[in-house]
């Protein structure tokens, strides 16, 4: 589903934010600033697309940043469009209890590809 | 940023090793627990003890991110657990599973120094198969007990929502912002509480995580709602949080909670507005209950009644503190120091008092005192050719003092035999349950201490020595009570110190050593010339030779007729020399002699001719001045001298090593004290005490009998350290070794002596 909106023209200027491999404290600390730039080249009102197929490690300090950038561009008026999460990536929200909020930020731009 | 990560990666990879050999010792002291439970399954100190230990391990895994360590202690610390707290007893079968568990165990430390290897499917089985086994024998229990963990009673109407389950938890955490930097992550937490039963629902709030352009990304702001559904109790449930309990809001609600106790924990945690909400959405509570639960809160307040706080009922009541960890350890250390491994006593002994030491770095240390001890005995030798009062007293202090140093150093070194004896307690139990036989086991001076490198080489050979005399030695019960002995067995291991030497036995009172049966075997193997008698004690030394066993029946234990001749050789490699002692039916004894240490010996320095000898002092029981008490020697450089009316044997060196020199008129005769009996050997000079550095002999003297070792004297002179052990042999007549030897050893002497 979500895969399948990749392809659809998302009404998006900015590049896509492509998540790494390790999504953990080992590496948190070097996508922090690289994750605000990113932040503020985008043009507000734009569902920010982010790349999660490539995840393959995530634990709380990881996730912790996801949440923070969601809430960040929340703040900014602008949702977050997680892209294909990998299994890893579902599987590390359902343990931590962000299932429901991984949905959210799925869902509703899933429904919008295929509209 | 990503240097700190570095950092913190190296930091692991440092702090590795010593989580290791930590855990190594925490096993090591689980295993000895296990076995003094054996006897005491009823001890609480110790069942204590050994849960503190499971929890110690997994506690510092869990630092350490080895998840399969952490997963698989968690079930044998639940066991455990249950075992404290009375709810099982202590069994020889859960003492058998606990043991396969901690080998289970040991096996999995053992591998997390590379982390990184992927496990074969049989271990994954293996280890499934053993964690099923202690959820059985856990399980078990609460049938035992089936009301202990009901549900509290209360009088208040609203039923929580959690209900459906009488054993559902509400647990409320919040992390302390140090958390991710503490190596600790919450996630991995989670999945491990998810190990203590099932979690139905789970909310994380998020409230607290800032924006991103507010968020130091290695601080954590996560909280947590959760209700458990477990069997554990409540103390396990905080103890899987008790590794950030420091800076960690924690708030366990038992079952059965009232909206009562859930509005006083919404109050406990003023700076989180929603939790109500929360606690609603992750259906703890219905919104009904809580709005009740808080209006009988504030009436309550209102009438002047102090609520109860939550966080008073939990705090410290887990999460055991490692002070209290090692404080108890210690006492029960002392308790036990007779027969406990000293790996508990290292890992109990509080912090502050042991330094890790690389064994390296202490080598190196002995090896330049040994050259100073040489360089020292140098200084004092010019000092006195000097002869200037003065400069000899203080070159006289100077000696005293690195006499002072090297007996220090060398006491680093020592470590009490007892830890490694301790090991042998599970190999006998399982050896003799293996073989069907009743064993007791008994450890002797286990606190004697000898040199660390001695300890670590003597394991392997004692080892096969221990199996061999369960194996061979003991008889099963019922051959034991056909031939009117009680049925079980006896089996020691003893340790004390000899005249410079530890001697290590190892007693049984087996079926003994039958000498037909070796010598049939010797004759056939071709050992011993066919016909051929040899005296009874020759007898018995052939099991040492290779290739040698005389078990009817080869099991897997011994008896492959590979073992006692190495075990031999390991001990000679260690100057070391092993005796066998046996009486049909009685039983056998096996003795070791070793030296001390390896480096260094308090010496008796002699003359003779031109050559210097050193006894080890420790051998040296008198000397004798003798004029013609002493007969004449024989071509071996064997006679007697008349000491007290009691006739001592006295070697002559000067035939011995066909030192061609004259024998001056007087000499005197050392009295050497070399296990049991005496025996005195001729010397021209006393030389006195001498502080000896042992070098190896070279390879041309190896084969020489009577010598264990050269070293270097202050002159620059090298003496021959005398091996008392085998030159008392040469004096009791033994056979002299090697052809080579013989050649040299009597060869020469004989023209002197006739000459």
């Amino acid at each position: 589903m979500a895969r399948r909106s990749k392809t659809s023209p998302a009404p998006t200027v900015a590049t896509p934010l492509a998540l790494p491999a390790e999504l953990t404290i080992y590496t948190v600390g070097a996508l922090h600033p690289q994750w605000l730039a990113w932040l503020g080249q985008g043009p507000a009102e734009v569902p920010a697309d982010l790349q999660a197929a490539a995840v393959e490690q995530v634990d709380a300090a990881g996730l912790q940043l996801l949440l923070s950038l969601q809430r960040a561009l929340a703040q900014r008026g602008r949702s977050l469009h997680i892209q294909a999460p990998s299994t890893v990536l579902r599987g590390g929200c359902e343990a931590l209890g962000l299932g429901e909020w991984l949905k959210d930020q799925i869902g509703p731009m899933a429904e919008g590809a295929h509209a | 940023m990503s240097e700190m990560t570095d950092a913190d990666n190296s930091f692991i990879q440092e702090a590795l090793p010593a989580f290791i050999s930590e855990a190594q010792e925490q096993i090591e002291s689980l295993e000895q627990l296990l076995l003094q439970l054996e006897d005491a399954p009823r001890d609480t100190e110790l069942l204590n003890a050994l849960f503190r230990c499971a929890h110690t391990v997994k506690g510092s895994a869990g630092i350490f991110g080895l998840n399969r360590v952490v997963a698989f202690t968690h079930h044998v610390e639940t066991l455990l657990d249950k075992l404290r707290e009375g709810q099982l007893d202590f069994t020889p079968a859960l003492g058998t599973l606990l043991l396969q568990c901690n080998d289970q165990l040991r096996t999995l430390v053992a591998q997390a120094r590379d982390a990184d290897t992927a496990e074969t499917p049989e271990a994954v089985a293996d280890r499934a198969a053993l964690v099923e086994r202690l959820q059985a024998a856990a399980g078990h229990a609460d049938k035992a007990e089936p009301a202990a963990e009901a549900a509290p009673a209360t009088a208040v109407a609203p039923t929580p929502a959690n209900a459906g389950s009488a054993r559902c938890w509400h647990v409320s955490t919040a992390f302390g912002t140090d958390t991710f930097r503490n190596g600790m992550d919450p996630l991995a937490l989670l999945n491990y509480v998810r190990g203590l039963g099932s979690v139905p629902n789970l909310v994380c709030d998020i409230v607290a995580v800032p924006p991103l352009d507010q968020l130091d990304p290695e601080s954590c702001h996560l909280a947590f709602e959760l209700g458990l559904d477990t069997d554990a109790s409540r103390a396990e449930i905080e103890g899987a949080f008790s590794f950030v309990r420091d800076d960690c809001v924690l708030h366990v609600l038992e079952p059965g909670a009232t909206p009562e106790d859930y509005a006083r924990l919404i109050e406990a945690m003023p700076d989180n507005p929603r939790l109500g909400d929360i606690l609603v959405a992750c259906g703890a509570i219905t919104r009904a209950q809580l709005q009740h639960g808080l209006r009988t809160q504030s009436q309550a307040a209102a009438a002047g009644a102090t609520p109860r706080p939550l966080g008073e009922i939990l705090q410290s009541t887990s999460g055991v503190s490692a002070q209290v960890v090692n404080a108890a350890l210690n006492k029960q250390t002392k308790a036990k120091q007779r027969d406990t491994a000293p790996a508990t006593a290292a890992a109990a002994g509080d912090d502050g008092r042991f330094i890790r030491v690389q064994a390296d770095r202490l080598d190196s240390v002995i090896n330049l005192l040994g050259e100073l001890v040489i360089a020292g005995a140098g200084a004092a030798l010019l000092a006195r050719q000097t002869r200037q009062g003065t400069l000899i007293e203080a070159n006289a202090q100077i000696s005293r003092l690195i006499e002072e140093i090297r007996n220090g150093t060398l006491q680093l070194r020592m470590v009490p035999i007892g830890e490694t004896f301790s090991r042998f307690r599970r190999v006998v139990r399982d050896t003799a349950a293996e073989l069907g036989k009743d064993v007791s086991f008994e450890i002797v001076g286990g606190e004697t201490e000898l040199d660390k490198s001695v300890v670590e080489r003597i394991a392997d050979p004692l080892m096969h020595l221990v199996r061999n005399a369960l194996d061979h030695g003991l008889e099963t019960a019922a051959e034991r009570l056909a031939s009117g002995k009680p049925a079980q067995g006896r089996l020691t291991l003893s340790a004390c110190h000899e005249s410079g030497s530890i001697v290590i036995r190892i007693l049984d009172d087996g079926r003994g050593i039958n000498r037909e049966r070796v010598l049939a075997r010797a004759w056939e193997r071709g050992l011993v010339e066919d016909g051929v008698t040899p005296p009874d004690e020759d007898i018995l030394r052939l099991i040492f030779e290779a290739g040698f066993s005389t078990a009817e029946k080869v099991t897997n234990l011994s008896g492959r007729g590979v073992g006692m001749d190495v075990v031999r050789r390991n001990i000679e490699a260690l100057r070391g020399t092993v005796m066998v002692y046996s009486d049909p039916g009685e039983g056998s004894r096996i003795e070791i002699r070793l030296p001390l240490t390896l480096a260094i010996i308090d010496g008796f320095l002699v003359g003779v001719g031109a050559s210097k000898f050193i006894f080890p002092l420790e051998a040296v029981v008198e000397v004798i001045e003798s004029r013609s008490a002493i007969s004449t020697p024989d071509d071996r450089g064997r006679s007697v001298v008349e000491l007290r009316g009691r006739v001592l044997p006295v070697l002559n060196l000067r035939t011995l090593y066909g030192l061609e020199t004259t024998e001056p008129e007087r000499i005197s005769v050392v009295v050497i004290k070399s296990g049991s009996h005496s025996y005195g050997v001729m010397v021209d000079v006393l030389l006195g005490q001498h502080q000896t550095v042992i070098k190896p002999l070279g390879r041309m003297f190896q084969s020489l009998r009577g010598m264990s070792g050269s070293s270097i004297l202050g002159s620059g002179e090298v003496a021959l350290i005398l091996d008392v052990n085998s030159l008392g042999e040469s004096v009791a007549g033994k056979p002299p070794a090697p052809a080579k030897s013989r050649d040299v050893t009597n060869g020469g002497p004989k023209s002197l002596a006739r000459s």
